[in-house]
């Protein structure tokens, strides 16, 4: 701790007042980084995994954000929030068809668990997009929506009369 | 403050309905004014007729049966003016009195100009009350008017009028007993005196007639007269050589004449008689200022007009003529002569006019027909729209396509045939065009001389109107010509008000074979069935023309086409409950058929089915049902069933919570209404709605205190149908609408005998503020296109009402649910915006029925309104989806387009040198 409180005075100030069981302080101008290239891979590649984690789940933390704005669009249907859906819709869509490229950066020990995690994410992100479609009416989800292909009855019967003639 | 915000509030509510009510307006531009539709105007079968030449301005004045009066132009036969006045039994004309044309040359009702006591013409007509009216024949304006209420009004209905020197004299006979003759100036209305009272014990109602100043009974051998304006009056008896076979008619013009037997018989002491003429009509007129009397006869298609001189009986060759007659004019009845007075009167300017058994009004002058009224139109009872046919071109093509078709079903089709096929037809199009071209091509047949082909939207077609005289007009229905006329005599419409029924037997669809119409009425020597088959297009017999049955028709019904000659039989059932199918060798297609007949009188309906086998046809009643009610009073005064071409496109209506309502859409249903008289409610209508091939009674309801006129359309899934409501005095219009509910029992056929369970029923009443006269649904090709209803008012014009303003379920209080589902809100009055009147201001006098026929186009329906007049339209109840606008501008869309292809390639060059140069720098 004093060691730093003094590499922090000055980096080229020599303090002789330390104790002698105390470590020796490094020369003048050495670099202790050159040395340590071991430790640094180790944290890169923690870093890597980090860095894929984050996003792994980013999908995920995008839910709260996308659920905020399908509140705040609300269900009628115009150009905004058919716009705003449409989005919600593409972007994981295009996100999960583009996995091979984004997992290629991160490849490692967890690759496969983070792979599931981004897809499992964008497939509730698309949920969310198709929910928001389902409340907006978009989706044929309904009889009613089919109607226009239902084909009309065949008549079995045919009649003929009338009032009559005599 | 708030006072002007609450007015501000209904101004908005306005505003949006008015919105509502402008989304649904199908107005016309000025610019479209009689480019869809025409009208033409009629007058109706000729009761009296008075040419005058010698007038200042020259006309022909007429009453006619359908209570009109009018004046035509002596040279064209245009009409100069026309009104139309009361319907019967109130505006019946009973005399028509030109002044001038009295018997007697000492009229002197002419007065002078200015004063009130003059007359051109005077029209008697109705009895209860008797209306006299004076006119000014110039312009055919009511000068003065006077009436009398009789004492006795049924006594009053057989009363006869005539005029004498400028005295009016009413004839009211009661028969058996005495005549009561009552005169009054013509022109005041005062009577001359009291009313005198002479005893005749001889009169009868149906073999008596007024002649002149005589009023004549025929019985047995003789003729007894009576001279109504004599001082004493005496009986005279006329001796008859044998009992006529025909009705007696009198001689207008001559005092005491009558036509008995096609000879003439004088019962006047001082008139004396051609006896030996022998002729089917006669007419009294006057030629070089002496009176003539000019008869006519049709003898094998050329009519034959004599003229003697009255005092002596010696012929008058100058008015002796002799005119090829068509034969579709029927029998004509000279009506009518006078000639314009010169110098030299060779009888040249003499105008003739008749009036024909087919209704027609002919004038006849120098020896031809100068004109020729089709007034038989006036009374049209049924049409159809007709495809026309093919042109040559399209019709190898057609050829070709229905070969395939045939191909299909056999195996030995293979693709190399059909291409060769193909190739060949559209080398021998390419042959038949070049040849067209250079004028070497086979000369155009007659229908496509006069322009009857078919165009590419199928708006332009062949309309086919049936009259009541029997007459059948084949009419363009873009330009209104008659392109062929056809009178059928001896034929009548049946009985209990039922007209002659007007069939398609074969569409223009089969192309080498022609479509084929038929009529089916009853003969009315014999009152056995006719059925007469023609071609729509030429208007010539066909299939051996006309055929007359040994037995009478009591009900009939379509059959569906046969496979060899795609022709519909006519399945007959006759008076002893046999059936015949017409013609024979669609006989098998009857097996498994309904019949149905109502007695209108009991209200008794008849279900019957109809069964083939071992070569013989057989009907067995199956249900019959009773609608007479307790006391079987009530009486059918309706039957409406749904147009056999309908399509439903949609099956079901979208609720607000997007759930689908299924329509009931049973195509056997057929709405009954029956009305009686009621102690306590005036009047009870009753609506039924039976499926008429199990005999189930799906609905019925009650109307108290209402009473006809009865107009009714029904389609689809719903009813519609208008009524006099007599305790609060208007008329109003009551829509059912048949749901199946929220699930279809059976989605893929309907059989009435496993039908679904009863129908929810919809119901609601609206006011129309007008008298509704016809009531017809629009009908498209596919059912996609909306329905609305038009309604033909009193006034002559006729609206077009969407259904959604008649819906039944449009909300009362005005809940989202409805709002949702896209009805308006319930308001009781319907509006009648003037720019829904589909006929503008081509009124159509007496609108009797409107008929509609799909067209080609989705979007457009076909219209024809007749009555008096005709009025023949298109509508599209959707807008005209499917068609560019008239005023589509193909030339700024062509330079456009030019415009952005051309300048997207120049930009494309441009940007590559560029991109080429910035790649050297």
């Amino acid at each position: 701790m004093s060691a730093k409180q003094n590499s922090k005075k000055s980096k080229w100030a020599l303090d002789f007042n330390v104790s002698k069981n105390a470590d020796m302080p490094s020369p003048p101008g050495y670099n202790p980084t050159a040395l340590v290239n071991q430790t640094e891979v180790v944290r890169d590649q923690r870093l890597v995994i980090k860095k894929s984690w984050d996003l792994a789940l980013g999908p995920l933390k995008q839910i709260p954000m996308n659920l905020f704005i399908m509140y705040m669009s609300g269900n009628s249907i115009s150009i905004f929030p058919i716009m705003m859906v449409g989005m919600m819709l593409i972007r994981p869509i295009k996100a999960m068809f583009t996995t091979q490229v984004t997992s290629k950066m991160a490849e490692g020990a967890q690759g496969t668990g983070q792979r599931i995690i981004y897809i499992l994410g964008n497939l509730a992100n698309v949920a969310l997009a198709l929910y928001k479609c389902h409340s907006m009416g978009l989706l044929p989800t309904h009889a009613s929506d089919w109607l226009a292909f239902v084909q009309p009855q065949t008549r079995l019967e045919y009649y003929g009369g009338g009032v009559s003639f005599i | 403050m708030a006072c002007r915000q609450s007015s501000a509030g209904t101004l908005i509510c306005l505003s949006l309905l008015l919105l509502l009510l402008l989304s649904t307006c199908s107005g016309l531009y000025e610019d479209q004014i009689k480019k869809f539709d025409w009208r033409s105007v009629h007058l109706g079968a000729l009761k009296q007729v008075h040419v005058d030449l010698n007038h200042f301005q020259p006309r022909v004045l007429l009453s006619t049966h359908e209570q009109v009066v009018a004046s035509l132009c002596p040279k064209t036969g245009e009409i100069i003016w026309r009104q139309v006045l009361e319907q019967k039994p109130r505006g019946d004309i009973k005399l028509l009195q030109v002044s001038g044309f009295a018997d007697d040359s000492s009229d002197t009702a002419a007065a002078p100009m200015g004063s009130h006591l003059g007359f051109d013409m005077l029209t008697v007509q109705g009895h209860a009350p008797a209306l006299v009216r004076g006119w000014n024949t110039n312009i055919g304006t009511i000068e003065w008017e006077w009436s009398i209420m009789p004492l006795h009004t049924e006594r009053a209905q057989d009363a006869v009028w005539f005029y004498s020197n400028s005295v009016l004299y009413h004839v009211v006979p009661v028969w058996r007993s005495h005549i009561e003759v009552t005169a009054y100036f013509a022109t005041s209305g005062h009577t001359t005196g009291s009313t005198s009272k002479i005893m005749a014990a001889w009169i009868k109602p149906e073999s008596c007639l007024l002649s002149g100043t005589f009023y004549v009974c025929l019985d047995g051998k003789q003729l007894i007269s009576l001279d109504l304006v004599a001082k004493s009056t005496q009986v005279i008896a006329t001796p008859l050589g044998a009992e006529p076979s025909s009705k007696i008619q009198s001689l207008p013009g001559l005092n005491g004449l009558l036509i008995v037997d096609k000879k003439l018989i004088s019962v006047n002491k001082d008139q004396a008689v051609c006896s030996e003429l022998t002729s089917a009509s006669y007419l009294v007129g006057s030629f070089n200022l002496r009176k003539v009397l000019a008869y006519a006869d049709l003898v094998d298609g050329v009519l034959k007009i004599n003229a003697v001189y009255v005092d002596n009986c010696t012929p008058v060759p100058e008015l002796q003529q002799s005119v090829a007659f068509a034969e579709d004019f029927g029998t004509p009845s000279l009506r009518s002569f006078d000639c314009k007075a010169k110098r030299n009167g060779d009888g040249k300017n003499c105008l003739f006019i008749f009036a024909t058994s087919a209704e027609s009004i002919v004038a006849v002058q120098q020896g031809r027909v100068r004109w020729a009224r089709e007034e038989s139109l006036a009374n049209v009872i049924d049409t159809q729209f007709i495809d026309l046919p093919l042109a040559d071109t399209e019709g190898t093509l057609e050829n070709e396509m229905k070969g395939k078709a045939v191909d299909a079903h056999s195996l030995n089709s293979d693709i190399a045939s059909a291409f060769m096929r193909r190739i060949t037809t559209q080398a021998l199009q390419m042959k038949s065009l070049f040849l067209h071209v250079i004028g070497l091509g086979p000369p155009p047949t007659d229908t496509q001389k006069a322009g009857l082909v078919r165009d590419s939207f199928g708006l332009h077609k062949m309309l086919v109107l049936l009259t009541r005289s029997g007459k059948i007009f084949g009419v363009d229905n873009i330009a209104g010509k008659h392109h062929w006329k056809l009178y059928l005599p001896n034929v009548a419409g049946f009985e209990n008000a039922e007209q002659m029924r007007l069939i398609v037997q074969r569409s223009s669809k089969h192309f080498p074979l022609q479509p084929l119409c038929a009529i089916v009425a009853k003969s009315a020597v014999n009152s056995n069935g006719v059925l007469f088959r023609f071609n729509p297009i030429t208007g010539r017999a066909a299939e051996s023309g006309l055929l007359q049955l040994d037995y009478q028709i009591k009900q009939l019904a379509l059959l569906p086409e046969t496979e060899e000659d795609f022709v519909k039989g006519i399945l007959i059932l006759d008076g002893t409950n046999r059936v015949h199918v017409e013609p024979k060798h669609a006989t098998p297609l009857a097996h498994g058929m309904y019949l149905y007949t109502a007695n209108v009188k009991t209200a008794e309906l008849e279900g019957y089915f109809v069964k083939y086998a071992g070569g013989e046809l057989s009907c067995l009643p199956i249900w019959n049902v009773r609608l007479g009610g307790h006391n079987s009073e009530q009486q059918i005064i309706k039957v409406a069933s749904k147009n056999p071409i309908e399509h439903v496109h949609s099956q079901g209506r979208v609720l607000g919570d997007r759930s689908v309502l299924y329509k009931y859409i049973n195509p056997n249903l057929v709405a009954f209404v029956t009305q009686a008289p009621d102690a306590a409610h005036k009047s009870v209508l009753n609506l039924y709605l039976i499926d008429v091939v199990s005999g189930s009674v799906i609905f019925s309801m009650t109307h108290r205190k209402v009473r006809p006129p009865l107009h009714i359309v029904h389609s689809e899934n719903w009813l519609a149908y208008s009524y006099f409501n007599d305790k609060v005095r208007r008329t109003e219009i009551t829509t059912i609408e048949l749901y199946e509910g929220n699930a279809q029992a059976n989605n893929s056929v309907w059989s009435s005998l496993q039908a679904p369970s009863m129908p929810l029923v919809e119901r609601q009443s609206y006011i129309i503020p007008t008298i509704v006269e016809a009531m017809r649904e629009t009908i498209t090709e596919r059912g996609i296109t909306n329905k609305h209803v038009l309604i033909g008012t009193a006034s002559g014009g006729i609206v077009e009402m969407p259904w959604h303003l008649l819906d039944p379920r449009r909300p009362i209080s005005s809940t989202t649910q409805g709002r949702e589902e896209g009805a308006i809100p319930y308001i009781p009055e319907l509006p009648l915006p003037t720019e829904n009147y589909i006929n503008y201001n081509q009124t159509v006098a007496r609108l009797r029925n409107i008929y509609t026929a799909p067209s080609g186009l989705e979007s457009t329906c076909l219209v024809v309104a007749t009555g008096l007049d005709l009025f023949v339209t298109r509508v599209s109840p959707s807008k005209t989806f499917d068609l560019l606008k008239e005023d589509f501008d193909y030339i700024l869309i062509s330079i456009v387009l030019v415009v952005l292809t051309s300048g997207s390639l120049i930009v494309r060059h441009l940007a590559s040198r560029k991109l080429l140069k910035q790649a050297w720098k």
